[in-house]
């Protein structure tokens, strides 16, 4: 039995259209956009500061199947500065701080996200790894590099302003 | 192929006066700088954010379900502005794809699961195919078709293509018609 | 919207034995053919940057191997790479007044690749001047490509002075008279070689060493490090240095790409001529098959059975502004390779005239290909500036049909194309009279007609059925030059074969 319990820190955005299901934290600063759903179904979800959430956004929080019925309940921990793209599906367990998860991308449930990744549009991330930090998934064939260079971290705040 | 009739509820369906087929269940931000110049069909569940940016549209466009037009932004020194989305005559966009093109041209036909990047521009008579993600930036010229991930360029255009897509999207807007009740 | 995206089902057969769609073919107004890409004679009309739509002379797109001077991509995506600007803080910091310095860099959408990965500095200024990878190889590539231009030279000018002796007397008449060396050649005295003719100077051959570097044994046991490693796509498109690591991935300049226009082989006229501006999707010239020959599109089909009837339906569009009578015949593919098999019987006799015509003349040295392609003028042997086509030998047509199509024996009318009637509701005024078993529907230039085909009867589930006929149209020339010496209407013939889509069940 599901009840939504939603705490909205004031500061953030939160669009009337868009889909929030179970237990959700919502960090100061953060802007949900039309037609975003999160789903907490294993557990709560707690999303940090100034985070980005665009249309057609699916975060949901599922346990994989080999770990459920589990005593404990996870708690879906996403950091602060990440910008979630239209239409991108993420069901990381963990998620870091500054990731930019762009267009259509999926993030399967086995897949832990650190600080500063970047998975870029229409790649599909479902192997089990723990993302290093600074990286840059590309391409049909989820091509990685390692990104020293990122100026664009700073500048992604200014949108949020929108 | 020849097409079949496509046919829709009545009740689901806006028609304006001239010849708008806006369905209602959509989502239309900010729709005062939404231009349909006239005969487009915006289908089901698309989303178009008129509030960030002006949007314009040709006539005989096809917006196919859940597209999303969403108008480009641009980081400058002093914060992000965001620019408008033009779009020009008998162009099809296909169903889930996601616009954020500057500037699209006549003629063009972009499949199904597009990404089309920021600021890209799509000249006349191109093609994208279907799951194609182009990248930010991208300028399609004339007559080429660019598809896979990033996008490049496949094959060549044949010609005829404005032609193609004048027959093709009058036709789909004639054959658009409500359900006829007995 | 089948030929954008869809399979193939309509299918016509160009003079050369191909089978097309119809967007994809021309249609030749002074030979009234039907031509397609592969039969006609491509030529490059300009070239242009795809990125910044610039039009390139063609002298420079030769000196700078097809490649655009402004514009550059990634080496890790090929993807187009744009500046950023990195503004450095003002040079004094005491001072507030100094100008914050703007440094630029390049940097990747897509991959978030950027030039400082591979350490180009920050450049001063936006618009180029990105340096290049100097190539190590490029002393020994010039040596080695000057040496062959200068033996390419040699022998074009061994060709012409063979050329020159052709008769055993000196012509007075001759374009330079009695030069100084036809006069030391007659007294005896040898030949004082002619400055300009240069013998290439031989060159040092490369040595091979037998001795290779020693594999490191660290390649063993140093755990691989896949991020760092180019892939064989990276490392190809820079041929010249083929860096193994990332960190020596150096920006490509882009490809240039071209406008094209086509002519005719047979007739050398023009059939597509696109616009100079390269964003302009305009033509000069468009004989396009679409604009002439009644299109056929498939509607549907009854399931389709082995060797049972079933109803195809079809509707012809008629493009032009004259009406047209379609009939319908039988396929006939033996009168197509009796066609193509005259073609060649011609060639053959063509080659044996030249071939005996050759004998005659004197033995030049020309590249084999041209000895081996058969169907020449010969005027090709006169060195002019400007070539004429090489003809396409029209193939056997290579589509077995395995479907057979009742031909109706009347014919139906096709209306003009009326670009008005879409704003005047009236209904049609034409009044046509129909076969009803024919012509199922009609509304302006359109018709659906009714066929029925039968697929062969040792077909099996799952087998792709292939039927085809021969459309006989009416063709009105319009060309004002040409019409005192053709009719004015004339029927043209052209075989479309259609793929229905596979046998379901059987009898």
């Amino acid at each position: 039995m599901q009840r939504n319990n939603i705490k909205v820190i004031p500061g953030a955005l939160v669009c009337e259209e868009s889909k929030l299901r179970g237990d959700i934290t919502i960090g100061a600063g953060t802007i949900i956009h039309p037609n975003a759903s999160i789903i907490a179904e294993a557990g709560p979800i707690i999303i940090g500061e100034n985070c980005l959430i665009e249309e057609q956004v699916k975060i949901i929080h599922r346990l994989p199947f080999d770990q459920q019925n589990k005593d404990t309940t996870p708690v879906l921990i996403i950091g602060s500065h990440n910008v979630f793209e239209v239409d991108c599906t993420v069901e990381a367990p963990k998620i870091g701080n500054h990731n930019v998860f762009e267009s259509k991308c999926f993030v399967g449930n086995k897949v832990t996200v650190s600080n500063g990744c970047i998975i870029g549009a229409g790649c599909k991330v479902t192997e089990e790894q723990i993302l290093k930090e600074n990286i840059c998934i590309f391409g049909s064939n989820c091509q990685m590099r390692e990104c020293i260079d990122k100026p664009a971290v700073s500048t992604r705040k200014q949108l949020l302003l929108i | 192929m020849e097409l079949q009739d496509i046919n829709y509820s009545k009740n689901d369906y806006v028609e304006t006066a001239s010849g708008n087929k806006v369905c209602r269940q959509t989502v239309l931000c900010g729709s005062q700088n939404i231009i349909l110049q006239g005969k487009v069909i915006v289908q089901a569940e698309a989303i178009i954010r008129g509030d960030l940016a002006n949007v314009r549209t040709g006539r005989y466009c096809i917006i196919s379900k859940e597209a999303v037009l969403r108008p480009p932004y641009k980081k400058f020194s002093k914060g992000v502005a965001f620019f408008k989305l033009s779009i020009g005559d008998h162009v099809f966009i296909g169903e889930r794809t996601l616009v954020n093109a500057t500037d699209i041209g006549n003629y063009v036909h972009i499949g199904k699961n597009c990404v089309i990047g920021r600021r890209c521009v799509l000249r006349d008579c191109c093609v994208i195919e279907d799951n194609t993600v182009l990248a930010p930036e991208t300028v399609v010229p004339a007559f080429t078709r660019y598809g896979g991930s990033p996008g490049a360029y496949i094959s060549h255009v044949p010609e005829c293509q404005a032609d193609l897509m004048v027959d093709y999207t009058r036709s789909y807007y004639q054959h658009f018609q409500p359900t006829k009740l007995i | 919207m089948s030929y954008i995206t869809g399979p193939e089902i309509v299918k016509y057969a160009c003079t050369c034995g191909l089978l097309k769609p119809l967007p994809e073919l021309y249609f030749c107004r002074h030979c009234s053919q039907i031509r397609c890409s592969f039969c006609l004679c491509h030529a490059v009309d300009s070239f242009f940057c795809g990125k910044c739509s610039e039009n390139i002379p063609s002298a420079e797109a030769r000196h700078k191997k097809n490649r655009c001077a402004n514009c550059v991509i990634c080496p890790s995506c090929q993807q187009e790479l744009s500046t950023r600007v990195a503004s450095k803080g003002p040079i004094n910091p005491d001072d507030a007044k100094s100008a914050v310095k703007k440094s630029y860099y390049l940097s990747c959408h897509f991959c978030h690749w950027t030039s400082r990965d591979v350490g180009i500095p920050d450049q001063p200024s936006a618009t180029g001047c990105w340096p290049e990878r100097e190539n190590v190889h490029i002393n020994r590539l010039q040596e080695v490509l000057d040496v062959y231009q200068d033996i390419m030279l040699s022998q074009q000018q061994q060709k012409e002075n063979s050329k020159k002796k052709r008769g055993k007397f000196v012509s007075y008449t001759d374009r330079t008279g009695v030069t100084a060396s036809a006069l030391r050649r007659r007294i005896g005295i040898p030949d004082i070689p002619h400055a300009k003719i240069k013998k290439p100077k031989p060159l040092d051959p490369a040595i091979a060493k037998s001795e290779v570097e020693e594999l490191p044994e660290d390649i063993f046991t140093e755990p691989l490090k896949l991020m760092e490693i180019t892939t064989i796509d990276q490392r190809l498109m820079q041929p010249e240095s083929q860096p193994l690591t990332v960190d020596k991935l150096f920006p490509i300049h882009k490809q240039l790409t071209i406008k094209r226009s086509l002519r005719c082989r047979t007739c050398e006229h023009n059939v597509c001529k696109p616009e100079y501006n390269p964003t302009s999707v305009k033509f000069k010239i468009q004989l396009f098959a679409y604009y002439y020959i009644p299109e056929i599109r498939f509607v549907t089909v009854e399931p389709l059975r082995a060797g049972q009837t079933s109803e195809l339906i079809i509707k012809f569009t008629n493009p032009t502004q004259h009406q047209t009578t379609i009939t319908i015949f039988d396929l006939d593919l033996e009168e197509q390779e009796k066609y193509v098999e005259e073609q060649k019987l011609f060639d053959i006799i063509d080659n044996f005239e030249q071939a005996m015509s050759l004998e005659e003349k004197q033995q030049l040295s020309l590249p084999s290909l041209v000895m081996s392609s058969g169907s020449q003028p010969s005027s090709m042997y006169s060195l002019q500036s400007r070539q004429p086509s090489v003809i396409v030998k029209p193939r056997k047509i290579n589509q077995a049909v395995n479907c057979n199509v009742a031909i109706p024996e009347s014919t139906f009318i096709l209306p003009p194309r009326d670009d008005a009637a879409e704003y005047d509701d009236s209904s049609d005024v034409h009044n046509i009279e129909d076969d009803p078993k024919l012509v199922k529907w009609r509304k302006s230039n359109k018709a659906f007609i009714k066929l029925a085909v039968t697929p062969a009867a040792d077909l099996k589930i799952d087998d792709e059925v292939v039927c085809g006929f021969t459309m006989q149209h009416i063709y009105t020339n319009v060309i004002p030059a040409i019409v005192e010496n053709m009719p004015h209407k004339y029927d043209h013939k052209v075989r479309v074969f259609f793929r229905l889509g596979k046998i379901v069940g059987s009898e």
